[in-house]
Parts: C-alpha cells; sequence; structure tokens
C-alpha cells in the first residue's frame, strides 16, 4: 500500500489549504458550485454524491508527493507546454503547468488509485470522492489544454461502486488504448461541462454530445480486465488528429510532399490541377515533353538530320561549292554544327548547295524537288513573305548572322528568342555568285527553316 | 517556397552558362570524332556505334550532368549510367548488352507487379529515380526538370546561332 498512501498524500495535500491556493479555491468553487447541467446524465447523480459525501479532511496522507514532484516540474513543463495549443491564464500558471508535464505521474496515480479502489482498500465513497477531487484539478489543467486525458479520465470516470468504476476505468482504459485524444477530450468535455463553466472550456466546445454518449456507454467496453493505460509519453494533439507516432510521421511526411508538390508546380507550366494525381499526371508529361525536346534538338539541328531523313551520304561542310549531292540522296547536312569561326562560311557553302541542288531538281520535276527540300526541313515561298517574316524576326537574331549573301537581314545584336525560325532570303543576285548554275530559277526563291 | 524559388533562379544562370561551356565543347568533340571517321560510316553502322544525333544527345545529357555536379542524386545516377555505356562500348558490344540488361535490372527495385502508378513511372523518368522515395523523388524531379529547360534553351540557342 505504500504506493498508494503516497498518492494519498498528493491530494490530502490539494485537499489542505496551506498548499496551492488557486487550486484550492478553484476547488473549492466547484464544490461549491453544485449547479450541474441537467444534460448531462447520470454523472450529475455521481458527481453530486460524491461531493456530498466528501469529508473536508480526506485522509488522504499518501497522495502528497506525485503532486510534489508536479511542482519541481514547472521549468520543465514550460518547454513542453509551449508545444500545445492553449492559452494559460497566469495566475494558475505555474500548478497548471506542473500538471501539464506530470504524465507519468498521473498515469501512475490513476493505476494505483484503480488498483487500490479494485483491492477495495478504501470505502467507495471516499475512493470516488477522492477521485473527484483528483479530476477537478486535471480539469482545470486540462482546459488549459495540455494533460494527456486518457489516463486522467481512467481515474476520473469511476462511478457509484466498486464494481462499476473498475468496468467504466476499464472502459475508458480500453478506450485510450486506442490511442486517440478524441474520447479523451470529449469526456474531459464532459467533466468540464457540469462544473458550471468554471473552467474554461476552451478546447471541447463541441463535443458534449460525444462525451455524454462516451459516458453513457459504462459496461460494455469493459473488456480489458487488468490493463490500465501504458505509462508513456503522450502528446496532446490537435482537433481531429492522432496521438500517436505513427500518424504523426504519417503527417511530417505528407507534408513534405505537399510542399514539394507546390515547389513542382512552380516550375511545370499549366500547374493547375487542384489535385495531386493530376499534377504528378502533368508533371510526367512535361519530364516527357522537355526529353523530347533534347532528342529531336539534337538530332534536327545539331545532329545529322531528322530521323525520318536518310543519313546524308557525304559531308557538305568539307565539300563547298561543289556537286555534291548524289542522285536521291537527302539529308541534314545543312545543320551540321560547325566551328565558331567557319559559321558563316560553312553555312554559305552548304546553303549554296543546297539551292544548287534544288535549282538542278526543279528543272527535272518539282515534286523531287520539293521532297528535298522537305527532307531538309526546309521550306519554299515567295519572297514577299520571306521579307515580311524576315524583317519580323531579323531583330531577334543574333550578329553571327553576318552574311553579306542576305542584305535583308540586320543583325541587330539580340539573342535569339523562342521563334525558332531562321528566314533566309535568296536573292536572284546570289545565283550569279555562285555561277555555272544556268539553269537555276529566275525568280527567287527563299529557303525558309521552319 | 519564395525562397526556394529565388535561389533556383539564381543557380540557374550560373548552370546555363556552365552547361552551355561545356555542351559547346563536348560538341566539338563529337563533331572532330565524326570527322575523324568520316562523314558515311559514323550513319551508316549498325547497332554498335551510335549514330551521330545519339552521340549529340548524350554529350548533352552528360554536360549537364557535369555541370550540376555530383550533387544531386539523379545528376550522379545518369554519370554512372553515361560512364557505363562508354565503357561497354568500348570494350564489346555484343556480350556488354546483355550484362548491361542485367545490370539494369539488378539495380531496378524489385517490385510486387501491379499497375505502375504515377510515383513509379516518374521513377522510370528521372535517372536514379529506383532508389528513391517519394518525397525524394518528388524534389529531384524539380531539379530535374529545371536543368532540362534550361539544357533545352541552350540547344535551341546554340542551334540557331549555328544555322544562321
Amino acid at each position: 500500500m505504500q504506493p498508494c498512501s503516497r498518492e494519498m498524500q498528493g491530494i490530502n495535500s490539494l485537499l489542505n489549504p496551506s498548499s496551492q491556493i488557486p487550486l484550492q479555491d478553484l476547488q473549492n468553487q466547484q464544490i461549491q458550485n453544485s449547479h450541474f447541467d441537467p444534460n448531462s446524465s447520470s454523472n450529475d447523480d455521481f458527481l453530486e454524491q460524491m461531493l456530498s459525501a466528501i469529508p473536508p479532511s480526506c485522509s488522504w496522507p499518501d497522495l502528497k508527493s506525485p503532486w510534489d514532484l508536479s511542482m519541481p516540474i514547472n521549468s520543465n513543463g514550460n518547454g513542453n507546454s509551449a508545444a500545445k495549443p492553449r492559452d494559460l491564464p497566469d495566475e494558475t500558471d505555474n500548478t497548471n503547468v506542473g500538471f501539464h508535464n506530470n504524465f507519468d505521474e498521473s498515469v501512475i496515480l490513476a493505476s494505483k488509485l484503480r488498483q487500490h479502489q479494485i483491492s477495495g482498500g478504501g470505502s467507495g465513497a471516499a475512493a470516488a470522492a477522492a477521485k473527484m477531487m483528483l479530476h477537478p484539478q486535471f480539469l482545470m489543467a486540462s482546459a488549459r489544454g495540455g494533460l494527456p486525458q486518457n489516463d486522467v479520465i481512467d481515474v476520473s470516470s469511476f462511478k457509484g461502486g466498486d464494481g462499476s468504476i473498475q468496468e467504466l476505468f476499464n472502459g475508458f482504459g480500453a478506450g485510450s488504448m486506442n490511442g486517440t485524444g478524441q474520447a479523451s477530450s470529449q469526456s474531459m468535455q464532459h467533466f468540464n461541462h457540469p462544473q458550471g463553466g468554471a473552467m474554461p472550456a476552451q478546447n471541447f466546445g463541441a463535443q458534449v454530445a460525444a462525451t455524454t454518449a462516451l459516458m453513457n456507454q459504462p459496461q460494455p467496453s469493459g473488456s480489458n480486465g487488468g490493463a490500465p493505460a501504458q505509462p508513456r509519453q503522450r502528446v496532446r494533439a490537435r482537433r481531429g488528429q492522432a496521438t500517436d507516432p505513427h500518424s504523426i510521421a504519417e503527417r511530417l511526411r505528407r507534408e513534405r510532399i505537399a510542399e514539394r508538390m507546390k515547389a513542382l508546380q512552380e516550375l511545370v507550366p499549366n500547374a493547375n490541377k487542384a489535385d495531386k494525381a493530376s499534377m504528378l499526371d502533368e508533371i510526367i508529361d512535361y519530364v516527357k515533353f522537355l526529353q523530347l525536346q533534347v532528342k529531336v534538338l539534337s538530332m534536327s539541328r545539331l545532329g545529322g538530320g531528322a530521323a525520318a531523313v536518310a543519313p546524308l551520304v557525304a559531308d557538305m561542310s568539307s565539300e563547298a561549292g561543289g556537286d555534291c549531292i548524289q542522285a536521291g540522296a537527302k539529308g541534314g547536312s545543312l545543320a551540321r554544327p560547325s566551328n565558331g569561326s567557319q559559321t558563316a562560311r560553312t553555312n554559305d557553302s552548304s546553303l549554296t548547295v543546297t539551292e544548287h541542288q534544288v535549282a538542278k531538281l526543279m528543272e527535272e520535276d518539282m515534286g523531287s524537288a520539293m521532297q528535298y527540300l522537305q527532307g531538309k526541313g526546309l521550306c519554299l515561298m515567295p519572297i514577299s513573305l520571306a521579307t515580311a517574316i524576315s524583317t519580323a524576326t531579323c531583330h531577334s537574331r543574333s550578329p553571327a548572322i553576318n552574311n553579306h549573301h542576305h542584305p535583308l537581314l540586320q543583325p541587330n545584336g539580340e539573342g535569339p528568342t523562342s521563334p525558332s525560325m531562321s528566314v533566309l532570303t535568296v536573292q536572284s543576285a546570289t545565283m550569279g555568285n555562285v555561277g555555272g548554275d544556268g539553269g537555276a530559277a529566275k525568280d527567287a526563291a527563299s529557303v525558309s527553316k521552319p | 517556397m519564395a525562397s526556394k524559388h529565388t535561389i533556383a533562379t539564381r543557380h540557374a544562370q550560373g548552370i546555363r552558362a556552365r552547361f552551355a561551356s561545356r555542351f559547346l565543347r563536348s560538341l566539338l568533340r563529337v563533331r572532330r570524332s565524326s570527322n575523324r571517321f568520316g562523314g558515311s560510316q559514323s550513319n551508316d553502322e549498325g547497332i554498335g556505334k551510335r549514330i551521330r544525333t545519339d552521340r549529340i544527345k548524350i554529350a548533352a545529357y552528360a554536360a549537364m550532368a557535369r555541370a550540376v555536379g555530383p550533387r544531386r542524386t539523379w545528376s550522379r545516377a545518369l554519370l554512372f549510367k553515361l560512364r557505363n555505356r562508354a565503357r561497354i562500348h568500348g570494350v564489346s558490344r555484343k556480350r556488354c548488352l546483355v550484362s548491361e540488361k542485367k545490370r539494369v535490372t539488378r539495380n531496378k527495385v524489385v517490385a510486387i507487379s501491379r499497375e505502375p502508378s504515377r510515383a513509379d513511372t516518374l521513377r522510370k523518368l528521372v535517372p536514379g529515380g529506383d532508389s528513391m522515395d517519394t518525397c525524394v523523388l518528388l524534389e529531384e524531379t524539380a531539379h530535374y526538370i529545371k536543368c532540362l529547360a534550361t539544357q533545352v534553351t541552350v540547344m535551341q540557342s546554340i542551334a540557331d546561332r549555328l544555322l544562321l
């Protein structure tokens, strides 16, 4: 019985006016405040019973120490309680903080009281009264919002005789086993209410009905015969959220993922999807699109030619000005990358060679000429249109386009922008430059790349 | 998120410059190598030799991965894969194609046969995505998308300049 005696002393210290005065005042106030909410059902009678049966000075010397233990923990409590959402009234701050963080002590207290009760050590009324005394303090503490109510409720939910008390305790023990703070908060809410609002029932406003329902199931949930709530640390969670570490970790993980999704949303265009799944689809499509773009760029612009085009037979740049095109050869040698210094020359030569070839083909058959051009990714258009386009886009061309063959183009020194059109206008005069091309087309053809 | 965005933009400038320089250098290398082998050969060979377009693509990815550096999981995975490919193609083609497949499958996470969820699809797209959990995967995807976008713009601008 030694531990129980300690707990008795603790409670006794509460009852003694010498110790924690604000608590005492509140406690007295609650005792005097015997107007119970008529809506709260059977517990009112219980409470009234208990209150009437309370001797002013209980023989509970044993209950002193848990509360004494709680007092020095004030400093620790401040650190812990900061994490909990509540507002502390000042005068009860210290004591409440002590109570708040006295998780283990309260649990031990609860279990010991229950065991004491089971062993029938004290009178039923006295024991119940002790618990009644306990839970106002806990109520006050919890109303400030910090205690893990699971274990406290076990204590304070004792009713009537030993058997019913034990079963109720077991019921709440089972409920608390599930590890949700909701049940406890609801039951706390219920206990708060009958106190006539002396307690600031901040967090438990809307849960009276649920609490009554919970309280009204006295017996059936008494499944665990003797398993009290484990003395482990319980974090008081916000409303509607679980408290066990698994769900907390889950919540953290989900928050991190949501954070990253938001960052991704900024990167991906057309990211106005609210749904996570469709957002992921967008992301996947965008990555595929970018990779495809790299592939296409490496092929058509910088590489050997489009995939649909047969590879070029000869290297155009190395055979400037010659008739290097074999019959039927198509290719993208025009797009071959060249050194910076050779850019102009290479392009000129390759372009003139292309012109050569086109002109030649056009003599034979327009269709083959068109096919040749298409294979190169070029097209034929009237000069007027080409002029219009070139003047529209010439500002987007870099000064590297320093081509004296194309007087229409005025390099303006700006970098290339997104329209990836390069317009080359071939004047009929250039035909003369090439020379030896008698059958060249009389009207100037402009070769433009889409 | 705002701070992350500003950091990302600051990074973009550096990455763009680094990637551009590396890519141009690798382009020169590719061109020189293709010239050495002759224009016809590099395009006519079969499975063994990579055709020029793929070479350029690989050069682009390698340049990007090196520009990013080994800080990121995907860049490390990409560099590793490219290095293996280079080694394989240098040594022996037929034999190593098979072994490459084996190697690849060994690295992948052993999955129960189920419908590939979106996260799995993303894992396949992002290099090195097999060994990442969802949270890290999303972060890597964000960085990868950013780098891919800069890669595309740089390549496009290079192509524009070269053609004109």
